[in-house]
């Protein structure tokens, strides 16, 4: 639905901005989808008439003029020469602008001195209005210029406005129509809603010596309402009007037609209007109106000039002869208003929302009618419309109106009573509003509260239910609830105070902690571990394996095998595997997630929680074929899943380091790293100690530390687009002395800066033929891509070759061909 | 004419016939190659159309094209059944025997169970709390109203660290309950937390018992709380663990921390499948006011309640576990179960 602020401003006063009505608008329910504001050429300039014009007192070439902009006097210092006394010209008053010259900033008038003389405004040259007459000097207007009016509206051009987009919610068809806007913006400020008068001046003959009704289906058709015009002259509309439609958007067709429509959206109320002389006449020799179903198969052409074959669901404006309209969606072709129509019938009629909207279904025909019949109109509005239709069409097409009308109802239209308890509302919004505030509010919207039974004189005042009338344009008002959010939308949602979720203020900071540990949890399981849960209690010697003496020791244990708090999971871990094999068990990949202990400062104590992984035993289970089946774990299982866990779990900059030394827990090992960090470590159990544990094959720890992660991870993810160009692929083998690491290559590849490189891969890594002793051949796979544009094979190269030559100047790296 | 239309046939029912023979694709583009090749006996009968005379040509073309079109539809179809006859194994597979398995991990059970607990708490509106582990007696005793002669302070039942005399005495925590204390005396109520967590006992490992156990407390302050409040939110979580035909018994008893206290049984198919109708499963009270004073809550303007239990209990109760040791070796037999 489309309105204007000017057509809005008939109806209601109010003094917000536009910005501030859509805001306005839009929190009380009605959402504004667009906002275009039109017109507004020449904002703030005005006729004025030069009154004086005497030499500036310090500055030859400039007038000092004395000018009336039809409110008072101004002073304006003006440059021109060709104007006297007398002569009327625009004059833009301060804050204006004026309009932009190409290539130059708009600019804004203000009052300001000139020469030491204040000008309050300017009077100004066509061209400086841009407008096309080239004149030395002021634009000079004709003597009988009105003085003091918008330079606009003298040129006979649209004024500003601005028009609103409004959605329109299905329950509230009232709110499609000027007047519903309108009638909640006064609810909302409280001021008054203009409805337009619609006193009309009738002549004989009356309309019932004219026309007949005959409703045949009186639940589809609950009223039908019909004034007859004479004598009208149909031609173009008056500008307003058509200006009016236009900017919502309502295509102008003639005089009679557009007031129909002006009348729909000013009111709601869908109007049609037939060429009175095209309606059959019946045998009581006027035309009847008979509203009744189609014939199965009846063949109708409506105005847009479509024959449409309907089913006896349709509902049908006939005469007696022929069907004249599809009701409540389209007229007919053989009825509709033409250049020759002298008399007109007024259609104002109401009809069963399900039933319009089941013909136009069928039909794939929706109109602005049958748009606003479906969601429900206003039965108490049918006669108003058609008065108000009446007198818009005697101001722009002439013609006399026929005393009276037809006005056919055949069930006595019952008005809607709701009963509200004022506790209710307070109940259900969280308020504690006054009965008079709750009746204020709803008096606001039109709905009033019926009279209250007279009390008795001395009887004690009982609160009783407040019964509100309904009027019958608020058909979305069914039961109490409705008018609470009435109340609701009038008070203003925003300012019901939000109360946090009672009961439920369970704010502890571990609640994100016991996710994320449960997140990694996940991961690991996922990625095909099993989850241990190990004794916190654990035997003193195999807590010395990874902590020394660092040890948290019970004052009472039960046994020496239970008398330190686990500083590590590892010997919790070996433990289970252990258990494993002894119940024959040998290919056991596990982890825990779990708390350790460790002293710390001033006798204190340092709880941690930390993850940590086992393998052992072959790498797949058993599989009846294929060279590799038989593979057992070794270091590179463990490196793959713990890149792939802390990638997983969003830790970014993890370094390995190995130890050049075994410890007392690893054969060989490596300390793990985030950033500067240190947050685990990973290796293989020395195999005396394996043995120990009665474990057979290589045995693989890692441990983490969880809580230095979950304070350093950032497990945020942001989608990146998908490459729309291809990639190409070079690889290089470089032979590297073997302590050259990969991530020393990858270093270098970085540092290298080669354009395009999108990612390195690692594929080969091959001691032996063409390998010199103490090296090592390392290929890698290296994608290029440009995210803007194909590649071509040549700037690859280029770009490869530059970066081959570094790797072997920095690495001391010779290409292995 | 009649002539050359009675040869089209003959030929085409020989050239189906040829293709329909061939064994492999080699064996019928041989056969394509003998009649629609360049030199094939078809394109043969198609150049003599030339000769025909001018108005028995477009009859005869219609009719040789048209066999020329249903040969090669065949020899498509027939190419596209060697192809698929080629790109069978020799061998048939055995969709009986194994595939390559990828192993799925298992979260440990009592992790589950965990996970349920907080899960049903969560919906109504808990949020999940912790401590530590290692406790003083203030935490764990003093502020829970558990006096000093108290046999639950006994050194029988409570681990504590090896300290200097000088030292306050450190501890294992017996139960969740001092997680409430610490809770309490860092927010201002109303409170709803939930705290699962490892606690300890100082008992020999034995089929019900572990030096090592977890529990889960609840804990819920607000203006109002009644015992109805939590004999229905008892109600729920244990409905939403142990299905919707689970009944709650609640049995007055006694905790230092919680007046009036309750033992809560619980009925359902899985106590009956025991062989008994009720079954303890947990302890819970009204907040004592001792508590609420300790904390610095005014008893006066705020209740609460408090809950606890075993989350081994549950587990072993769930999946019919007799042996509580068997949730700490790790058995790869066992974890695979859950």
């Amino acid at each position: 639905m489309k309105v204007t602020l000017n057509w809005l401003k008939q109806y209601v006063d109010f003094d917000w901005s536009p910005e501030e009505l859509a805001e306005r608008l839009t929190m009380i329910g009605i959402e504004v989808e667009g906002v275009v504001k039109t017109g507004g050429e020449f904002e703030g300039v005005v006729v004025a008439r030069v009154i004086t014009r005497d030499k500036h007192p310090n500055a030859d070439k400039l007038s000092l003029c004395r000018v009336d902009d039809g409110k008072g006097e101004r002073q304006i210092v003006c440059g021109a020469q060709n104007f006297k006394a007398g002569d009327k010209v625009p004059l833009v008053l301060p804050g204006a602008t004026l309009p932009a010259r190409a290539g130059q900033p708009p600019v804004t008038i203000k009052v300001g001195k000139i020469r030491g003389v204040e000008s309050q405004g300017m009077l100004c040259s066509p061209q400086e209005l841009g407008l096309p007459d080239q004149v030395d000097g002021l634009l000079i207007l004709p003597e009988d210029a009105p003085v003091g009016v918008p330079f606009a509206q003298y040129l006979g051009r649209a004024g500003s406005d601005v028009i609103y987009d409004l959605e329109i919610t299905p329950n509230r068809p009232d709110l499609n129509s000027l007047i519903g806007i309108a009638r909640e913006i006064s609810a909302i400020t409280g001021g008054e809603l203009r409805m337009p008068k619609a006193e009309l001046a009738e002549n004989q003959p009356a309309v019932t010596e004219l026309a007949a009704v005959r409703i045949e289906d009186a639940e589809l058709c609950p009223r039908y309402n019909a004034r007859v015009i004479k004598g009208v002259k149909i031609g173009p509309s008056p500008e307003w009007l058509r200006t009016s439609l236009e900017k919502v958007g309502v295509r102008s067709i003639s005089n009679v037609v557009d007031v129909t429509n002006y009348v729909m959206l000013e009111t709601g109320q869908p109007l049609h209007a037939f060429d009175y002389h095209l309606l059959a006449k019946g045998a009581t020799g006027v035309p009847t109106v008979v509203v009744r179903r189609a014939v199965e198969g009846e063949k109708f052409t409506t105005l847009d000039g479509q024959e449409r074959t309907l089913t006896s669901q349709a509902l049908l404006i006939a005469d007696e002869q022929h069907a004249i309209a599809l009701a409540g969606v389209m007229g007919g072709l053989n009825t509709e208003i033409n250049n020759t129509t002298v008399d007109v019938l007024l259609e104002s009629a109401c009809f069963k929302p399900q039933n319009i909207r089941a013909t136009s279904k069928k039909l794939g025909l929706r109109t602005d009618a049958s748009y606003r019949f479906e969601r429900g109109s206003d039965v108490g509005a049918c006669d108003y419309a058609s008065r108000r239709a009446a007198q818009l069409i005697l101001q722009t097409a002439g013609g006399s109106l026929c005393a009276g009308a037809v006005d056919a109802c055949p069930k006595a239209i019952e008005p809607k009573q709701i009963t509200l308890r004022h506790e209710k509302v307070n109940e259900l919004l969280g308020l504690s509003l006054t009965e008079a505030q709750v009746e204020g509010y709803l008096s606001q919207l039109g709905l009033k509260r019926a009279g209250r039974k007279p009390q008795p004189v001395g009887a004690e005042s009982v609160s009783e239910p407040m019964v509100i009338k309904v009027p019958s344009f608020r058909v979305d008002l069914k039961r109490e609830v409705d008018l609470i959010e009435e109340v609701a939308r009038l008070y203003g949602v925003d300012k019901i105070a939000a109360t946090p979720p009672r009961g439920a203020i369970g704010a502890n900071a571990y609640d994100r902690v016991h996710d994320e540990l449960a997140d990694a949890r996940r991961l690991l399981s996922g990625l095909g571990l099993f989850e241990a849960q190990g004794q916190t209690l654990i035997a003193e010697s195999a807590a010395k394996l990874v902590a020394g003496e660092n040890l948290v020791g019970l004052g009472n244990p039960l046994s020496s095998d239970m008398n330190v708090l686990r500083p590590s999971l590892l010997p919790g871990l070996l433990d289970s595997l252990r258990h494993n094999l002894s119940h024959k068990i040998y290919d056991v990949a596990l982890f825990e997630v779990g708390r350790v202990f460790a002293p710390g400062q001033n006798s204190g104590l340092n709880e941690e929680r930390r993850a940590a992984l086992a393998l052992t035993g072959q790498r797949q289970p058993l599989f009846w074929s294929g060279a590799d089946r038989d593979a057992k774990f070794d270091i590179y299982d463990l490196k793959g899943l713990l890149d792939e866990f802390l990638e997983q779990f969003g830790a970014r900059g993890i370094s390995f380091q190995r130890r050049a030394q075994s410890t007392g827990l690893f054969l060989e090992s490596a300390t793990i790293h985030l950033g500067k960090f240190q947050i685990g470590e990973v290796g293989q159990v020395l195999p005396p100690l394996a043995r120990q544990y009665d474990l057979r094959d290589a045995v693989f720890l890692a441990e983490l530390s969880l809580d230095v992660l979950l304070a350093r991870r950032n497990p945020a993810k942001t989608a990146k687009p998908l490459p729309a160009f291809p990639a190409i692929r070079r690889d290089v083998a470089l032979i590297l002395p073997e302590a050259t690491t990969h991530d020393q290559v990858v270093q270098s590849i970085k540092q290298a800066r080669v354009a395009f490189l999108e990612s390195v891969e690692l594929f080969d890594i091959f001691r032996g033929k063409n390998v010199p002793a103490g090296h090592k051949s390392m290929a890698y796979a290296l994608t290029y891509r440009n995210p803007e544009r194909t590649l071509v094979d040549a700037e690859v190269n280029a770009a490869h070759e530059k970066l081959v030559q570094e790797l072997t100047r920095k690495l001391q790296a010779t290409v292995r061909e | 004419m009649a002539g050359f239309i009675d040869q089209i046939e003959p030929l085409k029912a020989a050239a189906l016939a040829e293709f329909a023979a061939a064994a492999d694709p080699a064996a019928l583009e041989q056969a394509r190659v003998n009649y629609l090749g360049s030199n094939g006996k078809f394109t043969a009968l198609l150049k003599g159309l030339g000769a025909l005379p001018k108005e028995e040509k477009p009859a005869a073309g219609k009719a040789v094209n048209l066999v020329k079109n249903e040969l090669e539809t065949a020899l498509a179809l027939r190419r596209g059944e060697l192809e698929l006859k080629a790109a069978l194994p020799t061998e048939p597979t055995d969709f009986t025997a194994p595939g390559r398995r990828r192993v799925m991990g298992k979260l440990h059970p009592l992790t589950q169970v965990t996970e349920d607990i907080v899960r049903s708490f969560r919906k109504i509106g808990f949020v999940v709390a912790d401590g530590p582990e290692v406790e003083d007696e203030y935490h764990c005793f003093d502020a829970l109203n558990t006096p000093a002669d108290h046999p639950a302070r006994d050194s029988q039942d409570t681990f504590y660290l090896g300290a200097a005399p000088s030292q306050a005495p450190r501890l294992l925590r017996t139960h969740t309950s001092s997680v409430q204390i610490r809770v309490m005396k860092s927010q201002p109520p109303p409170v709803r937390i939930i705290v699962p967590g490892r606690v300890y006992r100082r008992d020999n490992a034995d089929a019900t018992h572990n030096p090592t156990f977890h529990q889960v407390e609840g804990l819920y302050v607000d203006r109002g709380v009644t015992v109805g409040d939590l004999k229905g939110t008892v109600e729920f979580v244990f409905r939403e663990l142990m299905g919707p035909e689970t009944r709650i018994r609640f049995r007055p008893h006694y905790f230092s921390y919680t007046e009036p206290s309750f033992e809560i049984d619980f009925s359902s198919a899985l106590t009956r499948k025991m062989g008994k109708e009720w079954l303890e499963i947990a302890g819970c009270g009204m907040v004592h006011p001792q508590v609420f004073e300790n904390v610095g809550y005014d008893p006066e303007v705020w209740t609460g309640w408090a809950f606890g239990f075993g989350i081994e209990r549950i587990a072993m109760i769930r999946y019919g576990i007799t042996d509580i040791r068997l949730f700490y070796e790790n058995n790869l037999r066992f974890l695979r179960q859950f």
